[in-house]
């Protein structure tokens, strides 16, 4: 895995949260508790003089980790984040990528109108998944959410010019040049606090969080960050492999992503 | 690891997808997941395996074997990493390819040896806009040599039928290089191939880390700051970002296009107060007092080297979509509208030579005059990038690039 400069992406993405802010009229940002939204606050704060400067959104299903709304309270409060929690129901006909596809999108979808939100700062990164890697750093989507992904905006020069239909909003992707690695080398340097799960406990961690109905861990010993750095310097895995709805039929995170997923 | 952006150019078919997901596939950067998935594509396409599929990832771009939109990929060669940047080759797509190409340090130009494919429009098309958009350094794949027997002479006619143009667009030659491959089959990709016994140059992973070796650096240059907007109205801090130069604080500076002046009491980069900022920076600062107009778009400099404050310039335009009096720019960060765009002459971007015009045509470049409603702080491209470019609307939709003579 590619480390790649810190201080260079850290630039980036200072700049692309800048213009977020500066741009639109009333962003938000989506929060998982996992290391890479977090890592996205983190920079968020240095962008903006210490304090995150939107409201952060978490859709919870209620069937995150324990350890997860843990930590979701501490960070909250140690950084004194707007935290708005959408509650999302998970619907038993509905499994896998179907749940993944329509629940947390439909919930979204409510939270944004609600609060008239135009802009979603969501902290998805190339190295990921090949969709994802298709994806611009301001990204427009319509009222439904779909993504025209065949019809993508003109982006270059720094100048990150969404057009926006009246009803829609615009994904903002701050992180999306960094690897899995420069996160974790990144929380070690800065320190960011990170969720527990993705430390080693009896023989297994999760390198990648999902919800607890479709999120498996994996074979692993690396207890801390250092040790996480290490393991994925010799790596062959995906990083999402231990999550269902990759796995599912062909082409189906495009699908997702079209949809609206996040 | 430093990594350094390299834009893959060139028609349709000529190779670039192919020759980025080989390379990947060769120095060990592609997950065997996505090889694999590759693989599985290739054969319900009953096709042989294809390393383009590692980076077309839409449905439609594998079904129609044609590259949608941009993409990138990283592999690592010594102390470096290169992320190539993968373009649509058809002319209908060019709006994806510039918005790829654009973030290109170096480039790669695919052009196909086989049989009667060779140098085409959209190969001098593509190398056109790469040299407006600032790329510098080039280097030329002549792909499937595997086709015509690793022949040296299609090689040394497909060289030589490209020199004049490559000049004529304003590349240095000594800035430019040639090799020959074959992308599928991995000749000359990461080392020597040995059908190719006439050729002495480097293999195409070399002649990338020696381009990539001397290519970006630090902008020294006067002072620039393109703001971004108020961070914090309270304390009255501006956000902006350094393009060249350095700051220091107690700095006395200028906000045009409105000319006030005062002084940089304090910087913050990244969260914490700082004596100096440098180009490539994002800086917070407090001036010494309240400046009304340093809001989003407004240029901060030095007192004395300042950028030329002016309504009317003389810009090329590389033209996307056929406009008319409707014309917005773009330009850093903001919308201007041009009260007008007188054409000076036209250029044929296959050939790079003047042609007459007098409006602006699809898929070719313009000389004008363009005049915006107000004034701005410019400076030509050659000197100072961000302070020189714009992006034309037209109508909403996109309608060319322009760079500032």
């Amino acid at each position: 895995m590619i480390k790649q400069d810190l201080r260079t992406l850290e630039e980036k993405s200072i700049y692309i949260i800048r213009e977020a802010k500066l741009k639109f009229n009333n962003v938000a940002a989506l929060w998982s508790m996992g290391k890479d939204s977090t890592t996205m606050l983190a920079l968020a704060r240095k962008a903006f003089l210490g304090k995150v400067p939107f409201p952060v959104i978490h859709i919870d299903n209620s069937i995150d980790f324990p350890e997860t709304y843990k930590f979701r309270q501490d960070l909250a409060k140690k950084w004194k984040l707007d935290l708005i929690v959408a509650d999302s129901e998970i619907k038993p006909d509905l499994v896998g990528a179907a749940c993944c596809g329509k629940n947390k999108p439909d919930t979204l979808k409510k939270v944004m109108n609600q609060y008239g939100f135009d802009a979603l700062i969501v902290s998805i990164r190339r190295d990921e998944h090949g969709i994802r890697a298709k994806e611009r750093y301001m990204s427009p989507r319509d009222k439904d959410f779909k993504w025209d992904y065949k019809n993508q905006p003109i982006e270059l020069w720094d100048d990150y010019s969404s057009k926006l239909d009246a009803k829609g909003h615009v994904r903002i992707h701050p992180l999306l040049d960094w690897n899995e690695i420069d996160i974790w080398n990144y929380v070690k340097q800065e320190r960011i606090p990170v969720n527990p799960l993705y430390f080693s406990r009896n023989g297994y961690r999760y390198r990648s969080l999902g919800c607890t109905h479709c999120t498996t861990p994996l074979k692993s010993d690396a207890k801390d960050v250092s040790q996480i750095i290490k393991e994925l310097e010799t790596t062959t895995d995906e990083e999402r492999s231990g999550r269902d709805m990759d796995k599912e039929r062909e082409y189906v995170m495009q699908k997702l992503r079209a949809l609206g997923y996040l | 690891m430093l990594v350094r952006t390299i834009a893959l150019l060139g028609h349709k078919d000529h190779g670039k997808s192919t020759l980025i997901g080989n390379m990947l596939i060769q120095t060990g950067s592609a997950t065997q997941v996505r090889i694999n998935e590759a693989k599985v594509y290739s054969e319900k396409m009953h096709k042989p395996f294809e390393p383009a599929f590692i980076l077309d990832s839409f449905a439609e771009e594998r079904e129609q074997e044609m590259t949608y939109d941009t993409t990138r990929a990283e592999i690592k060669h010594k102390d470096l990493a290169f992320a190539f940047i993968d373009v649509p080759g058809h002319e209908e797509l060019i709006k994806n390819m510039i918005s790829g190409a654009s973030y290109g340090e170096i480039a790669i130009l695919l052009v196909s040896a086989k049989g009667d494919e060779g140098v085409r429009d959209q190969t001098r098309r593509h190398l056109f806009i790469s040299r407006m958009l600032g790329i510098e350094r080039l280097i030329v794949a002549v792909n499937k040599m595997d086709t015509i027997q690793y022949d040296e002479g299609r090689f040394e006619e497909i060289k030589s039928s490209l020199g004049g143009f490559i000049g004529k667009i304003g590349f240095n030659p000594k800035n430019v290089c040639f090799v020959p491959i074959s992308a599928y089959n991995g000749e000359n990709l990461v080392k020597r191939s040995k059908k190719m016994g006439w050729y002495g140059g480097d293999a195409l992973i070399d002649a990338i880390y020696k381009n990539a070796k001397r290519a970006g650096g630090r902008k020294r240059g006067p002072l620039r700051i393109i703001v971004q907007g108020v961070l914090d109205q309270a304390s009255n801090m501006i956000g902006g970002r350094i393009v060249s130069g350095r700051l220091a604080a107690g700095n006395r500076i200028v906000i045009m296009p409105c000319m006030d002046n005062a002084v940089a009491r304090e910087i913050i980069v990244k969260g914490k107060r700082v004596r100096n900022a440098n180009a490539g920076e994002n800086v917070a600062i407090r001036l010494d007092r309240k400046v009304k107009h340093a809001l989003r778009g407004a240029v901060i400099s030095g007192l004395s080297d300042r950028p030329l404050l002016t309504d009317t310039v003389n810009a090329r335009i590389f033209v996307t979509k056929r406009f008319g009096k409707d014309v917005q720019i773009k330009f850093n960060g903001i919308d201007i509208r041009c009260s007008g765009i007188k054409v000076l002459n036209g250029i044929d971007t296959t050939t790079g030579e003047k042609i007459k015009a007098t409006k602006p045509e699809i898929l070719n470049a313009i000389d004008a005059q363009v005049r915006f409603e107000r004034r701005l702080p410019v400076e030509r491209f050659e000197e100072t990038k961000e302070l020189g470019r714009f992006v034309l609307y037209s109508k909403k939709d996109f309608a060319g690039i322009g760079t500032i003579k």
